[in-house]
């Protein structure tokens, strides 16, 4: 395959500025159940070329399924005439990277395509069967996801590379209803679950029938508990939350194409600009550290290179509250005259061109010890918010709301009552400036997201923050009614 | 091999009940921003999906590899899931059968223009280039997208559907921005690539970058002007939360124990119209049942919910399929409902509609909708592009974006007024397959809108 990729790009010798040739070869299953019946089987396998080509300052690309050498040049020549439709533009300089060679793959221990499939329906069916025999919980559903992805990239740079990454994933939720109310209650997270670099046996060590009882128990008691009180609270996050919460506020504010206003019309901009990078903007407290991290093992967002061969790498984005670097691409990253990619180009499938997205985004481990700890040292009074609900933030990531499932009073350094519909609101510096204490090593852990999405044809990237609790103050929260 | 050929081809590596769906997507999207192309994509791919039902369950499988083998090994994934679903579940699916072929087969529409499906590229760049010039004249930069589409669905099944439907869709976005970032935006959708006139949109959205310092709304209920976009993105968003009739019949939907009573206010008539002038148009649905008006609610009183033949089976009581099945053998997520009309009123426009109000505001343009209970159909989202403070019935000066949190049944029952005119609105996000899907509906004024940041 690489040998087609590199005659591609090499046919687009002088008839443009930079060319590479993409193919990508993906095989999803997507299994979900409820209640006693097989919701969904759904296998999906696609594979396909995608050409990029620059010509005087335009992009084009085109992809095809036709994996031959003439349905290659035919998408080649149709990149070269979209390029060419569109008005002229400037120069557009790409940032330097050194070409690459080789293969990577990520971990698998155990092979999820090669398990029986009614044994997957089997560990999903268990743990529906122990969220059921309440007549208030009206549905119980499981799922889980497998993806196997292929890669091959060759560029006019003379990068060459090949790459496999393959996911998993499930999650757990139970619908209770009565009184005129509807609770779900889920997990690991909502949403459909968490997904991790990883073979089933990460399916396995979530362990959702042990989980299962606990869930559907929660979703009944919510129907009946009380509302969070409005106020200023002090809360602490759940780490699934806080790990949304990151990828929102954090993540998309610190991509250079949205600060560069690549992004405005749709995904929209940033509240922080390029200049606010040699001010060394305060984003948060001193307690915020933050990294984007392509080598983190078992995370959705590493890779051997990304989809401009850029190589997977470790960088520090906040220090002490302290904003260092953003998430950038080549053509970003030489807009504002970086000397290198941040190393974040990555498309979905092999019909999509790389943009900007996220790797593995994390809020650095605190020294506030375990939860426990953490809760003993809050006041009484103060709110525990575990598991999303919902989520919006307006188009520059500075005001924000978000609804969780759950929310506990602390008190006498426990959890104790629980509410029902909480939210809480905020502007992002405001509410990274008020984190007081991060959870250490031993509480952080990754989350697995499969649908974050960007673009113009819209893409569905994979993406994994690690997160520990933590504690914010004075943060606004209220009721969902 | 044309559509319909490759379906029924696919479907003979069937054995059993079963159906094979055919996609072909052709399209083309041009990018940009600071009145520069950004991004160009270009994509021809087809997709074969095959679904085997095995005692009510069933199993799907995707390929857009369309060799013998290929279709071969996709349809064996298809059987086995089906027959692992009912050996896993131990008893029969809730899946009623397939089904079969209309007696009147399906009526033509006019969905498609050839010339649209060409895709071009040089129109698309004309477009930008029109946008770009409006927005110098104004001083302002141009950002957004120019694309077109042509996809062809064809169905096959064993119980005897041979059916195939072609539909173009196009869509120009403008957003014009000055250098203090005050922005105005409008979007245009149609079937014909010919009817996007990206002078006439440009000049609409630069009209609404207007001068002056934005002025700061405290938390509250205001009275509202909601522009088309901004109801259509309500009312896309009340499709799921009030109209899915598996959600309905399993007692999760905001209609639920409340059809037959009033849910809005007695100007309102939403329907599901997949044949109405402005609207993109599609024959059938994903399992082959012909698309067919359907109101929804009526002079503010909810009327029905939409069925794939899935969800019909679960609700009972002699419900059927309604043709709004979004995936073959009906989505787990299930029915949805895609061409969602609401019907004009009186007002010429959005000045008229204000005329009325002392102080509120008047949005365009909705952002990052949520939802935060589903029941109550209570959403949250902020104001984009163009929000104004309304002050003695004139649209008077810039807002600075507003949060709300409020239920989109609520304001409903809460409208006042509609406009004379409605359009085609979309976001025209195309995660995954090209789907076209949009709302027509009028701008609205509401009496009370949740601002809450």
């Amino acid at each position: 395959m690489l040998d087609l990729l590199r005659q591609t790009v090499d046919r687009a010798a002088g008839h443009c500025a930079y060319a590479e040739a993409r193919h990508v070869h993906s095989r999803e299953e997507h299994l979900a159940v409820h209640d006693e019946l097989v919701d969904s089987v759904d296998a999906t396998e696609s594979e396909g070329i995608g050409v990029r080509v620059l010509v005087g300052g335009a992009w084009g690309f085109a992809a095809t399924r036709d994996i031959t050498a003439a349905g290659a040049e035919q998408a080649l020549r149709r990149a070269l005439a979209v390029a060419a439709a569109q008005p002229a533009a400037g120069a557009r300089p790409l940032a330097p990277v050194a070409p690459a060679t080789g293969h990577w793959e990520s971990r698998c221990a155990i092979d999820p395509f090669a398990l029986p499939l009614e044994e997957r329906l089997a560990h999903l069916f268990a743990a529906v069967a122990a969220m059921r025999g309440d007549a208030r919980i009206v549905r119980a559903d499981a799922s889980a996801e497998l993806m196997r992805t292929t890669k091959a990239l060759a560029t006019s740079d003379g990068t060459a590379v090949t790459q496999v990454l393959t996911e998993c994933g499930a999650g757990i939720a139970a619908t209770a209803v009565g009184d005129g109310e509807l609770q779900i209650r889920t997990y690991p997270c909502s949403h459909g679950g968490t997904v991790a670099a990883a073979g089933w046996e990460q399916v396995i060590a979530l362990d959702l029938l042990g989980h299962a009882p606990r869930v559907a128990a929660e979703a009944i008691e919510l129907l009946t508990a009380p509302e969070v009180p409005e106020g200023q609270r002090t809360i602490v996050l759940h780490g699934e939350q806080l790990a949304l919460q990151l990828h929102e506020s954090i993540g998309h504010a610190l991509e250079l194409d949205r600060m560069l206003l690549g992004e405005a019309s749709y995904a929209g901009t940033s509240w922080v600009q390029p200049t606010d990078l040699a001010a060394g903007l305060r984003y948060g407290s001193e307690r915020l550290d933050v990294t984007a991290d392509a080598t983190v093992p078992g995370a959705l967002g590493t890779f051997g290179w990304d989809d401009e061969g850029v190589p997977g790498a470790r960088t520090p984005l906040i220090e002490g509250g302290l904003l260092t670097a953003t998430l950038s691409d080549r053509q970003s990253a030489a807009a504002i005259g970086l000397g290198a990619s941040g190393g974040c180009a990555r498309a979905e499938g092999f019909a999509r061109q790389p943009i900007v997205r996220m790797t593995n985004v994390s809020v650095e481990p605190g020294d506030a010890g375990s939860l426990a700890d953490l809760l003993a040292d809050t006041e009484d009074g103060a709110l525990y918010l575990e598991s999303n609900r919902s989520w919006s933030i307006d188009d520059r990531r500075w005001q924000f709301q978000f609804a969780t499932e759950l929310a506990r009073e602390i008190r006498g350094g426990e959890l104790g009552r629980l509410y029902r519909n909480p939210l809480y609101a905020g502007i992002t510096p405001e509410f990274w400036g008020s984190l007081d204490a991060v959870c250490g090593p031993d509480e952080w852990r990754l989350w697995g997201l499969t649908n974050c999405g960007k673009g113009e044809p819209g893409q569905l990237m994979h993406v994994s923050h690690g997160t520990s609790p933590a504690r914010f103050r004075d943060v606004r929260v209220g009721v969902a009614s | 091999m044309t559509g319909d050929d490759l379906a029924a081809h696919a479907l003979t590596f069937l054995s059993g009940e079963g159906q094979a769906t055919v996609e072909h997507e052709r399209s083309l999207l041009l990018r940009y921003a600071r009145s520069a192309p950004t991004q160009a994509t270009e994509l021809d791919d087809t997709s074969v999906h095959l679904l085997a039902l095995r005692d009510g369950h069933v199993g799907g499988a995707t390929t857009n590899l369309t060799d013998d083998d290929s279709l071969r090994a996709t349809a064996r994934r298809a059987m086995d899931a089906a027959e692992a679903a009912a050996r896993a579940a131990g008893g029969d699916g809730d899946h009623p059968g397939l089904p079969g072929p209309p007696d009147g087969g399906y009526r033509q529409h006019d969905g498609y223009d050839a010339a649209t499906a060409a895709l071009d590229p040089e129109p698309g760049g004309a477009a930008l280039a029109q946008a770009f010039a409006v927005a110098a004249e104004h001083d302002l930069e141009a950002f957004g997208v120019w694309t077109a589409g042509a996809v062809e669905t064809a169905i096959a099944s064993s119980r005897g559907i041979l059916a195939v439907d072609r539909v173009t869709d196009a869509y120009m976005k403008v957003m014009c921005r000055d250098a203090r970032a005050r922005t105005g935006q409008l979007s245009q959708a149609a079937v014909r690539a010919a009817d996007l006139d990206g002078e006439a949109i440009a000049r609409a959205a630069a009209a609404k970058v207007v001068p002056g310092e934005p002025v700061r709304l405290d938390p509250g209920e205001y009275p509202v002007v909601l522009d088309a976009e901004a109801v259509g993105g309500l009312l896309e968003m009340l499709g799921g939360l009030a109209f899915n009739g598996l959600a309905h019949a399993e007692g999760r939907g905001a209609l639920d124990g409340l059809l037959g009573t009033r849910v809005a206010a007695p100007s309102v008539n939403l329907a599901d119209t997949p044949r109405y002038a402005r609207t993109w148009t599609r024959a059938f649905d994903f399992e082959g049942v012909p698309k067919a008006p359907l109101p929804l609610i009526q002079d503010g009183v909810a009327h029905a919910v939409v069925h794939d033949t899935r969800s019909a089976a679960v609700a009972g009581g002699g419900a059927r399929s309604t043709g709004h099945a979004v995936a073959p053998g009906g989505s787990a997520g299930g029915p949805y409902a895609t061409n969602l009309v609401l019907a004009g009123g009186g007002a010429s426009g959005v000045d008229e509609l204000a005329a009325p109000i002392e102080r509120g505001i008047y949005v365009t343009r909705l952002w990052y909708l949520n939802v935060v209970h589903p029941k109550q159909t209570l959403l949250t989202g902020t104001t984009r592009d163009g929000t104004f403070l309304i002050e003695d019935g004139r649209i008077a000066r810039p807002l600075r974006d507003v949060r709300f949190t409020d239920s989109v049944l609520r304001l409903l029952d809460a409208t006042e007024a509609l406009s004379a005119s409605p359009r085609l609105t979309t976001e025209a996000e195309y995660y995954g397959r090209r789907f076209a899907f949009g709302t027509v509906c009028p701008a609205l004024r509401a009496s009370g809108f949740r601002v809450t940041g």
